[in-house]
């Protein structure tokens, strides 16, 4: 599994390094001290796995990741920021702590190594998340379980359960990232998933209102009406 | 001088339940005698009994009111015992009345009932005035001794609590001195060169080992030399050069004559502390922290610079300590010494403390 490190001390990769050696299924591909190579590395290196310190100069973990299109696993690497690591409600997600324990590793890379088998058993990567961070609060929100996206702006309001995130992008950058097939772009500010979908009202002059399950009435334009209607036979 | 204390919840029940239980022994006491020496028919016994039992209850409340109405509990023991011989003086005498009024006043002499004269009912009422008035008087002794081992049982606990508080206070301080982001690194830090480079693993913890006695037995003692603070200051260094690599350069400036001046433990070791959490360690290419010490007109200059991320990302966290260490200095120097953060310049980061010299 081709594997990044991203720590700013160099001693703290190298041993990072020696406790990744017994593991012949992990190869490290490059490293990083702070988030601007990290970012570049990614690029270039297109990593599946991601060990990231949470305070580095010039950026944290965090600002890595909401910088970041496509996400690959990550385990958070720290010495002493379990309240920043708690800062994710909703996912549970892994993170070590500095010294770091070799039993603790092994979990952790049993837990990445149980997620790669089920997202090879499930082509077309629908376990695609995004990293969302609002205010003090951060989560990785799997794309599919999103029901609305609202641009406010140059950023986009997620509706996603309970919680409505503002992702840090445009929604047209953002839409080029989702599956046509899955979702629609209903107006010019939002983009509604199709599989959330609970009730289509046709108006009498070729309106179409649209019922979310969970969340609220959208309205298709009407120069998308056409395009829906192809897409959902409704 | 003491501010009231808190009553604790039972003590109304406890109250009640002495007083009723006190006045009802008293009662039966009284009916004990009257059958024991069998000069009154036993319904005329029970009635008295009950009406003096009634009596000693009614006027000790109404006397536990007053006193509470006028705060007797916090005069001194000398003006209270007045107090109370008084008050027991004249509610005996009431209580002696109520007895006439009630026609309790038959001197018991086993004879029959008879209407004694006047100067004997006198001198009747005068013997029940003066029991009454040692009863109230022991009432008052016995009530007071139980306020004062209660008063006392919750100023101790006040004072534990007290204790307990300013232990966690300490203990905080503590954590924030033993700063466990830098603690943990460095952990991890020796663990890399164990491997690596035995010998270093080996001074690393040294000097982890000296920085922690150094800041653990900082509550110990108030001043230390320049010279002492500075040695610690330089383990602590070396320790974050492991880390921080080619990014931490240090320059020193130190003149010999401020090497024995006396400044507040952990002053010097906070302020290159801060240098290198929100300066240094923020900035990816690092940079230059500078340590200078000079001594002017007799007042020591201490000065740490470094430079720093134009937007300080943790400024309230740094806020904290240079205010907490700037208290401090202004506690043990007075009001003269001063610890000023310039951050006029962009990107940098000035720490200043004036420490004039000491009384």
């Amino acid at each position: 599994m081709r594997t990044l490190l991203v720590d700013d001390e160099a001693l703290a990769r190298r041993e990072m390094r020696r406790l990744l050696a017994e593991f012949a299924w992990i190869e490290i591909v490059g490293e990083a001290g702070n988030i601007d190579a990290a970012a570049a590395q990614i690029e270039q290196l297109a990593p599946e796995l991601l060990f990231l310190d949470i305070q580095m100069p010039g950026g944290s973990g965090f600002d890595l990741l909401a910088r970041l299109e496509k996400l690959p696993h990550v385990i958070f690497t720290t010495a002493y920021d379990q309240h920043a690591v708690r800062a994710f409600e909703v996912n549970a997600l892994d993170y070590l702590l500095k010294p770091i324990e070799p039993e603790r590793l092994a979990a952790s890379l049993s837990r990445v190594k149980v997620a790669q088998v089920r997202a090879a058993a499930q082509p077309e990567a629908a376990l695609e998340q995004l990293f969302v961070r609002d205010g003090p609060r951060c989560w990785f929100v799997p794309l599919r379980e999103v029901r609305l996206f609202t641009a406010e702006g140059n950023y986009v309001r997620l509706s996603w359960g309970k919680i409505h995130p503002l992702l840090g992008r445009p929604l047209s950058m953002l839409e080029q990232r989702l599956d046509p097939k899955k979702f629609f772009r209903a107006n010019r500010r939002q983009v509604i998933n199709l599989e959330f979908i609970e009730a289509v009202e046709l108006g009498v002059n070729g309106q179409i209102h649209v019922q979310l399950r969970d969340g609220p009435e959208v309205e298709i334009s009407r120069r998308q009406a056409r395009q829906f209607r192809k897409q959902t036979s409704v | 001088m003491n501010p009231p204390l808190p009553q604790p919840r039972n003590s109304k029940w406890a109250y009640w339940a002495c007083q009723l239980t006190g006045w009802s022994l008293y009662g039966g006491a009284n009916l004990l005698a009257a059958a024991l020496t069998d000069h009154l028919p036993w319904k005329a016994a029970a009635f008295e009994a009950a009406v003096l039992s009634s009596i000693g209850l009614g006027l000790t409340h109404s006397l536990r009111l007053f006193m509470e109405a006028h705060g007797w509990r916090r005069l001194s023991l000398g003006a209270r015992i007045t107090r109370v011989i008084a008050a027991s003086a004249l509610l005996g005498l009431l209580a002696a009345i109520l007895m006439r009024v009630m026609n309790l006043d038959t001197w018991q002499t086993g004879e029959v009932l008879i209407d004694p004269p006047a100067l004997r009912r006198l001198f009747v009422s005068g013997v029940q005035m003066l029991n009454w008035t040692v009863l109230f008087s022991l009432w008052c002794t016995l009530y007071f001794a139980v306020l004062a081992v209660r008063d006392r049982k919750s100023a101790e606990l006040r004072e534990s609590e007290l204790i307990r508080a300013l232990q966690l206070s300490e203990l905080r301080v503590l954590k924030s001195q033993l700063n466990p982001h830098y603690l943990f690194n460095a952990l991890n830090t020796v663990r890399a060169l164990i491997a690596d480079d035995p010998a270093r693993a080996q001074t690393a913890v040294t000097q982890l080992a000296r920085t922690l006695r150094y800041t653990l037995s900082s509550g110990q003692e108030e001043l230390v030399s320049l010279q002492q603070e500075l040695a610690i200051v330089d383990d602590y260094l070396e320790l974050q050069a492991l880390r921080l690599g080619e990014r931490l350069h240090i320059e020193r400036d130190i003149s010999p004559a401020s090497c024995q001046v006396r400044i507040p433990v952990m002053l010097l070791q906070t302020l290159v502390e801060n240098a290198i959490k929100h300066g240094i360690a923020e900035l990816p290419e690092g940079g230059i922290l500078r340590i200078a010490a000079r001594v002017e007109q007799g007042a020591l200059i201490l000065e740490v610079e470094n430079p720093c991320p134009s937007r300080p990302q943790h400024a309230s966290q740094e806020g904290i300590g240079l205010r907490n260490a700037g208290e401090r200095l202004r506690l043990l120097f007075g009001p003269r010494a001063t610890l000023s953060l310039d951050l006029t310049r962009p990107a940098w980061a000035a720490a200043r403390a004036h420490i004039p010299p000491s009384a």
